[in-house]
């Protein structure tokens, strides 16, 4: 849901999530106050010839609780990779409180600015 | 005088009280003992005679420690005066005698903590409803929420679902299973 | 007013909506628990220079055709709000506003909160927010004149 009017500054309207920079390194899960972010991932083998394999965290699932978030910024605060960011855009109501749990696309599709 | 000097001459009149300032925050300490007395002298001979609030607190020793906080009107003037509740189990003299704004202050802390403010002229429950167990402003209080959610930060980067490895991180307020809650957590599942 | 609707029914929906001149044609009523009601009206009451509330507002719960419940909903008060519901004839659309009446909010381990409206009552539409923005509320309310299914 888009804002009429041209929001302040710094307006604080949905969290959005640019997932190619999440590491799951699960600083924002822990951190959130309501316990609102829910984070699987798994771990990937890069291997390298002549020396062990690299591993590398891969994000699968990424999922706000926009029911139990209080749009603290605590997980934007605290991301080192700068991968959760505020967007002036709203969260729609919905019918079911299922449906305020938003996914990583929709989350990305928050994301504003270059 | 100003507040400050009227703060330590207080504290000064009081056998037992200090003085210590913090942030610009007087505060004047005095035994459990002259609680009553210190309260009265403080309305009638130091202009303190307007009750803001009382309350209480858990220090980080387990000991319950009250304050209250009175201001002199004309200029204004602010001082926190508090005791420690070193009696167990805990009591102090109720200050509705001598202030009886005190009477709803005093009945919450008293259900918040488990203090008893012995001559309170209707002492029970404020806010909390018949039948709740427990006092919730203790800092062993649990909150049964956190012990039954699953954390999401319990994970490891790199874990997903239930392919935990390994032990479970506990959230913070949560004690370690044994301590509170069922024997079990996971229901006997592996 | 211009409402460009995606999926106009069934909630959750994507549109935009303009404040200035909507009318909307559902009677409000709002159950204000806490800071959300601040919000809600800022909502409904009348825009500077304005004549009109944006939505009307019922007066009382019994003519009302939305109940906006708006703000924490403690252990304390559950059974009055239980007991409100009870004396309607009727059964307004419930709407629960705030990230407190959703599920408990920040709240949601507190030893006195009831974790959401809808432990109590069925709620027909969520809003998400702490609090939501008023034209959050406005779109609310339009997914519900726009026949929102129970």
């Amino acid at each position: 849901m888009t804002v009429p009017s041209p929001p302040p500054a710094g307006s604080r309207g949905a969290i959005a999530l640019l997932a190619e920079s999440c590491t799951s390194c699960m600083l924002c899960a822990r951190e959130c106050p309501d316990w609102c972010i829910e984070i699987d991932s798994h771990t990937e083998n890069e291997p390298a010839a002549g020396r062990r394999p690299r591993t590398r965290h891969v994000l699968d699932r990424f999922a706000i609780d926009y029911a139990l978030c209080m749009y603290c910024g605590i997980c934007i605060d605290v991301c080192p990779f700068d991968a959760l960011s505020w967007s002036p855009e709203l969260v729609d109501p919905a019918a079911g409180v299922a449906g305020l749990i938003l996914e990583r696309d929709q989350l990305g599709a928050f994301v504003t600015g270059s | 005088m100003t507040g400050h000097e009227r703060a330590g001459a207080f504290a000064a009149a009081l056998p037992g009280a200090s003085l210590t300032s913090s942030f610009g925050q007087l505060t004047v300490d005095v035994p459990a003992d002259a609680w009553l007395d210190a309260l009265r002298r403080a309305r009638d001979d130091f202009r303190l005679g307007y009750f803001d609030w009382l309350s209480a607190y858990e220090d980080t020793d387990s000991v319950l420690v009250v304050v209250c906080h009175l201001v002199a009107l004309e200029p204004v003037e602010h001082l926190l005066v508090r005791t420690r509740v070193d009696s167990e189990p805990p009591s102090l003299p109720s200050a509705v005698s001598v202030f009886r704004g005190a009477d709803w202050h005093e009945r919450e802390a008293a259900e918040m903590f488990g203090l008893t403010f012995t001559g309170h002229p209707a002492p029970g429950p404020l806010l909390l409803p018949a039948g709740f167990e427990g006092h919730p402003l203790r800092k062993g209080f649990v909150l049964a929420a956190r012990v039954a959610r699953p954390w999401p930060g319990a994970k490891e980067p790199g874990e997903s679902g239930s392919a935990v490895r390994r032990r479970r991180a506990l959230p913070p307020g949560v004690p370690a299973p044994g301590r509170w809650g069922p024997a079990d957590p996971d229901g006997g599942q592996p | 007013m211009t409402v460009d609707l995606e999926s106009p029914t069934v909630g959750p929906y994507r549109g935009t909506v303009s404040l200035d001149d909507v009318r909307l044609r559902v009677w409000t009523y709002d159950v204000g628990l806490a800071c959300c009601a601040v919000e809600v009206m800022a909502a409904v009451l009348p825009r500077l220079g304005a004549a009109q509330p944006v939505a009307p507002l019922a007066a009382s719960p019994r003519e009302a055709d939305v109940l906006v419940v708006s703000g924490t909903l403690t252990d304390v008060f559950a059974p009055i709000l239980r007991r409100l519901l009870d004396q309607l004839p009727g059964r307004p659309y419930v709407i629960s506003f705030g990230a407190c009446a959703d599920s408990g909010g920040p709240y949601w381990d507190s030893y006195s909160v009831t974790k959401g409206v809808d432990q109590l009552v069925p709620v027909d539409l969520y809003v998400p927010g702490c609090p939501p923005r008023p034209q959050a509320l406005i779109a609310a309310l339009q997914v519900v004149a726009d026949g929102l299914p129970r």
